[in-house]
């Protein structure tokens, strides 16, 4: 039963620590409780009203109106929801910190020091002091983002109506208008399939080349490793983009490779023109592949070099040949270690825009509605919503593609042995 | 390719930002790198006039006439106008002239396409923009300009009424001007004067005008482009890469197609298939045959700059702001033969030369002899100069545009960028290619973009089409698409289906 | 333990075997491995040394190459790329990238750490719904949230600031944690528990101990913690709106049609501080780690 200090905890933060003596803790839970308060006055509670109505007065320059930016609005809005959300987050704790200071009263033991309470931060509950910063800074730079954008997809954000013009929520219908378009149901079969397709072969591709030129590079016939290492190295170091514009300027009918057929005499070929489906699929593929591998191989090195080598030595001497060496002992151990990066790969593949983006951007081609035939969900996502401002539908098509990448991939993670049995090689 | 770069880079990944339904135009059809722009006749309504504002916002509570003092103003200037000095040049002169008031104007030291409808509400935009008209007209609908009372400027009566026609809006059934025409553009021709044959005077020049037939019309532009090709050396006459809809949607237009319907307004009725269109895109097909498979992508835009230098084109067409471009080519070119750097310079002048773009015969058949001609209809855009509704002294920002437009500040950008004036008094004086083109934007053969934002959807239909149509000059016969005027005509309805799509079926719940 | 299995599964199959071939086939091996090696080299550096060339050409323009290779070379377009700084100052985007790189390098670096570590060691109740909600947060399409980030930043005041980028770089950072947690998965718990028997606290066992042995894969991290900001396009586009404050990347993409070689040599330029920062860190990498004696 609580008795009447984690009463007093419940109805103000810190008052049940005071209570105990525990004055730094008391007033450091105060202090967050002034802090929260102080924001809720400030801004927060304005804030929190703007969610629901996302902006009453319009903005008109012209006549001087300063109004509402919805937008901002709703991005504020959130943010005092995540704000409101970690302070009962504190209060709870506070509440279970008071208890757990009665229970242990009632064993016979004294409350806590503050000096012992921040040991603890060093010791036991190490994972609470370093996880504070990195929580909070990706709950800003991306959870907020994305919870931003899901909310778009129930407003009516995009078009016409945007910032100065208000914003309003509309419920689930940009949802019923992406299911009820005819034109949208084949070209998202169609694109969904290549795309599973693509994915599948590029972080196969990646993943194994990487790790074979690792494997390749870690030999010990192999002299003079640094040198050959900074090959690929040297790949990796020019940025993306540029690769991605040098090799489509390497594969346009003026580029070099078509100077050098032309120049033998035949005719130029259209590696990436709008009759080439599969050669540019091929060239996305090889292209996306020169970029990744060197970074995959980087990685790779890195954790080979954790391996067990007195295992490698046994089997060695046992007789097994390179292959079972690999198969039975690198492999697993490597498979087990990069299970997250082969997913990230994935993942990262799956929703991979810049590759055909920049290699063959802005076509059309028949039988896809609004898409060519070697972009990506994603490609497509960027020419039905971004290219014509249409957010909400983007955000909308975001979450359901979300939601099939994300259930693919949660299902292979949790099933893996790098989720379920992290302990394996310790 | 770094133009193309540019162009697909700015269009796509930067709208990543965009907060506002103000895009960047040209969706990657390389529209921005050479500042080719729209026009605003979208926003025009009757031919009532602008400046009486009945029930619209009185100009006056915006620019009181007082100019602010000790303000600084930023400007946003186009990257060719700093790099060749003309910026500073303009600035200097203009804080001199008001250095009693103490306003400075400074470089707004952003990039020239950035968004004022993404930076302005935020406070990091400029005071004074300098970009393409459709560009500007973009920010009326949020009202992220100032309507300028342009009847008070002293430019007003010397600027082409077809270029203020890019600048009106009808904001809440009242007319405005939302910014100050500078720049006229719109294609040209250019080619190497020494590079016709040597006795084109006899035998090149029937109407004997002392102007090169193959640069009049395309009958014997074509002629002449055969010519050249059958010696098989890796010579080209006229090049040009045809997917770009900037350069060849105009082939379309002079056969009676079009953009939008009711004067590039109506988004719901598209013309790319409307009248003959399929003839002028025949007249495309028939010159991609001409030329090698570089036409089908940007490889022909990105080279002529070094191809036409090396002779190995006699002819392209492009906008007027790049002539230097082809000058510095050119003259490198002629310095690598060995010249001095005077001797190249004069001799690069003199050799290339930019013109009228030829005429188009009324039949659409290339090879016809004496064809009777018709203007190439072009499209073209207007630049000029707008005011942020978000600045601090809208006073002094409009000294700034009035002294910019004013006539010695548009001469000396003549004379420094060679931009096409939109101001007559200027056009009379300079002569030469700013006197064809103001011509013809008066004579309405330049075609002005439309400014509803429904354009941003024709680009990557349009270019597709495009693509394919060059594409089909170099496949093999059995995989030809259009064999016939009724198969290209059915592609550019099909052009027109997808825009209409692109455009509406996302627009439902709006 | 899956290990001793198979382990025991090569002593009962590959007993005796086949020594004598291995002497000839190793050098077979040996052959393959260097033509292997010459062919995947040859496949990276082409396309770089294209780069390098065209950025020493002497004409600037990409078209008057006679096939892959430019015809005349000089080093005046470097010379420009340095001194030239009226309308793209090179020296001070590199300096700004420098400056962002670096920074979120280190903050990046030791907060990915950090979560790996913790992630990987520490078990508490929200550890497995964490790892999963990570995972499932790296899957969202990334672009639209870009609206979100632009308006957190104006409301932050950060536009035009370079912190503002090293602090979404940094906050960034750890959502990629699963890859180091993976190495740390790796490293036998053994080692921990010897440590904290002997009296040390969790910190001190996390600094003194698996730092230490951890090089390998601190070393990647800041390699590609560094990588990302140097080349990333987006984020400072969206962000830096002063020429003056331009990375690298920005900068290059803002230069004028037929720069081709001043791009060209910007691009090699830029990958100058990746290779030297690579054979710094190179030995750390394939040497630090141990982790093998102290199993066996």
């Amino acid at each position: 039963m609580p008795n009447s200090k984690v009463k007093a905890s419940m109805c103000l933060m810190g008052l049940g620590q005071l209570m105990y003596g525990q004055v730094g803790k008391g007033l450091l839970y105060l202090a967050v409780l002034a802090l929260g308060i102080a924001y809720f006055v400030y801004r927060g509670g304005a804030d929190l009203a703007g969610l629901f109505t996302l902006g009453t007065r319009e903005a008109d320059t012209w006549l001087g109106i300063e109004g509402d930016n919805s937008v901002v609005m709703l991005l504020m809005g959130i943010l005092a929801v995540i704000a409101l959300l970690l302070l009962a987050a504190v209060h709870v704790s506070n509440i279970r910190d008071a208890r757990e200071t009665q229970k242990l009263l009632e064993r016979g033991g004294r409350p806590a020091t503050f000096r012992e309470d921040a040991k603890q931060l060093l010791d036991r509950k190490f994972y609470k002091t370093v996880l504070f910063l990195p929580i909070l800074g990706v709950c800003v730079f991306n959870i907020l983002p994305i919870i931003f954008m899901i909310a778009i997809a129930f407003t009516n954000y995009g078009g016409s109506i945007v910032p100065p013009k208000l914003v309003d929520w509309v419920g689930l219908d940009n949802f019923v208008q992406i299911t009820t378009l005819s034109q949208f149901a084949p070209t998202f079969g169609r694109i969904l399939g290549w795309n599973l397709l693509w994915a599948v072969c590029s972080t196969a591709l990646n993943y194994f080349a990487g790790l074979g030129l690792a494997l390749l590079l870690n030999k010990d016939c192999v002299k003079g490793k640094v040198f050959w290492r900074s090959f690929p190295i040297l790949a990796y170091a020019v940025p993306g983009f540029i690769t991605l514009l040098g090799f489509k300027f390497m594969f346009s009918y003026g580029g070099p490779i078509n100077q050098l057929i032309t120049g033998a005499g035949h005719r130029a070929v259209g590696f990436l023109d709008i009759d080439a489906k599969w050669i540019a699929r091929l060239i996305g593929l090889g292209v996306n592949a020169w970029v990744s591998i060197p970074s995959i191989m980087l990685l790779a090195t890195g954790i080979l070099s954790n391996r067990d080598m007195t295992l490698m030595e046994a089997a060695r001497i046992d007789g097994a040949t390179p292959w079972q060496q690999f198969r039975r002992i690198t492999l697993p151990f490597v498979l087990f270690s990069t299970t997250p990066v082969l997913l990230g790969q994935f993942i990262g593949n799956f929703n991979n825009f810049g590759v055909f983006y920049f290699l063959r951007g802005g076509l059309y081609i028949d039988g896809y509605f609004l898409a060519s035939d070697t972009d990506l969900l994603i490609n497509w996502l960027y020419n039905l919503s971004i290219s014509n401002n249409y957010y909400n539908i983007g955000a909308a098509i975001s979450l359901v593609i979300f939601l099939i990448t994300s259930l693919i991939s949660l299902v292979i993670y949790t099933r893996s042995a790098s989720y379920k049995e992290e302990d394996t090689f310790r | 390719m770094k133009k193309k770069i540019t162009a697909l880079v700015l269009s796509g990944i930067l709208s990543l930002g965009m907060l506002c339904g103000c895009g960047g135009n040209g969706q990657g059809t390389g529209q921005q790198g050479t500042g080719q722009s729209g026009e605003g006749t979208g926003q025009t309504g009757s031919g009532q006039d602008a400046g009486a504002n009945p029930g619209g916002v009185d100009l006056s509570n915006i620019f009181s006439g007082e100019l602010e003092k000790n303000v600084t103003i930023r400007v946003l200037e186009n990257d060719t106008a700093i790099e060749q000095g003309y910026f500073q040049e303009l600035i200097d002169a203009f804080n001199e002239k008001y250095a009693d008031y103490g306003i400075v104007a400074v470089d707004a030291n952003m990039d020239q396409y950035s968004n004022l409808a993404d930076d302005g509400p935020y406070g990091y935009g400029p005071d004074v923009l300098y970009q393409a008209n459709d560009v500007l007209m973009k920010y009326v609908e949020g009202k992220h300009i100032y309507p300028i009372p342009v009847e008070s400027l002293e430019c007003f009566s010397k600027i082409t009424e077809n270029a203020w026609n890019a600048y009106k809006a009808t904001v809440n059934g009242t007319q405005y001007y939302m910014g100050v025409p500078v720049n006229v553009q719109s294609s040209m021709l250019y080619y190497r004067k020494d590079l016709l044959p040597k006795d084109w005077e006899t035998t090149w020049d029937k109407n004997g005008n002392q102007v090169p037939d193959m640069v009049e019309n395309w009958n014997d532009m074509y002629k002449y482009s055969k010519e050249l090709v059958e010696k098989d050396d890796g010579h080209y006459g006229y090049m040009r890469s045809l997917y770009d809809v900037y350069f060849s949607s105009g082939f379309l237009f002079s056969y009676g197609g079009y953009v939008f319907g009711d004067n590039n307004t109506n988004a719901d009725d598209l013309g790319f298939s409307a009248g003959n269109a399929e003839i002028g895109a025949n007249v495309l097909l028939q010159q991609a045959a001409l030329m090698n498979e570089g036409c089908i992508d940007d490889s022909i835009t990105v080279s002529a700059y070094s191809k036409l230098a090396d002779g190995s084109y006699f002819a392209t067409m492009t906008t007027p702001d790049v002539y230097t471009l082809f000058l510095k080519e050119l003259r490198l070119a002629y310095q690598a033969q060995g010249m001095s750097e005077e001797e190249a310079a004069a001799l690069a002048e003199e050799n290339l030369v930019i013109t009228e773009v030829p005429r188009l015969p009324a039949s659409g058949d290339l090879t016809e002899e004496n064809p009777e001609l018709i203007p190439l209809k072009a499209m073209g855009g207007v630049n000029g100069y707008a005011i942020s509704a978000y600045t601090k002294a809208p006073n002094a920002c409009l000294a700034f545009v009035e002294f910019a437009a004013g006539y010695e500040m548009v001469l000396r950008r003549h004379e420094m960028l060679g931009i096409v004036p939109a101001r007559s008094d200027v056009a009379d004086v300079v002569g030469g290619v700013s006197e064809i083109m103001y011509h013809n934007l008066d004579a309405g053969n330049i075609v002005v973009m439309p400014s509803i934002r429904a354009v941003e959807q024709i680009w990557t239909p349009g270019q597709t089409f495009f693509e394919d149509l060059a594409k089909d000059a170099f496949r093999p016969e059995a995989e030809k698409k259009y064999k016939s005027l009724e198969d290209i005509k059915n592609g550019l309805a099909s052009v027109d289906v997808q825009i209409y799509d692109a455009v509406h079926t996302l627009a439902g719940t709006n | 333990m899956k290990i001793e299995i198979f382990n025991l599964g090569f002593r009962c199959r590959l007993r005796g075997g086949m020594r004598g071939i291995m002497k000839a086939s190793k050098i077979a091996d040996t052959c393959v491995t260097y033509i292997i090696l010459i062919a995947v080299c040859f496949i990276f550096f082409f396309p770089c040394l294209w780069l390098i060339l065209a950025s020493f050409s002497k004409s600037g323009s990409i078209y008057s190459f006679e096939g892959f290779f430019p015809s005349a070379y000089s080093l005046d377009t470097f010379k420009t790329l340095f001194t030239d700084t009226a309308m793209y100052n090179y020296p001070r985007w590199f300096r700004n990238t420098l400056f962002i790189a670096v920074m979120s390098c280190l903050v990046g670096t030791f907060l990915t750490i950090l979560t790996a570590y913790t992630m990987s060691r520490f078990q508490f109740g929200a550890r497995k719904t964490m790892m999963k909600t990570t995972l499932l947060l790296g899957m969202f399409p990334s672009f639209m949230g870009m609206i979100a980030v632009y308006i957190i930043m104006t409301q932050f005041g950060l536009i035009n600031n370079m912190w503002g980028l090293i602090l979404i770089y940094s906050a960034n950072a750890p959502m990629g944690y699963l890859t180091q947690k993976g190495f740390f998965d790796t490293i036998p718990a053994s080692i921990d528990e010897a440590a904290r028997i002997d009296g040390a606290t969790n910190f001190q066992v996390f600094t003194r101990i698996n730092l230490p042995i951890s090089m390998p894969i601190i070393v990647y991290t800041a390699l590609t913690s560094f990588t990302f900001p140097w080349s990333d396009y987006i984020l400072p586009k969206l962000l830096l709106k002063e020429k003056d404050l331009y990375t690298v990347a920005v900068g290059l993409m803002s230069l004028g049609d037929t720069e081709f070689a001043r791009f060209a040599a910007g691009a090699v330029f830029i990958a100058v501080p990746i290779v030297i920062l690579y054979f710094c860190l190179v030995k750390f990498m394939v040497n630090g780690m141990t982790a093998g004696a102290v199993k066996g």
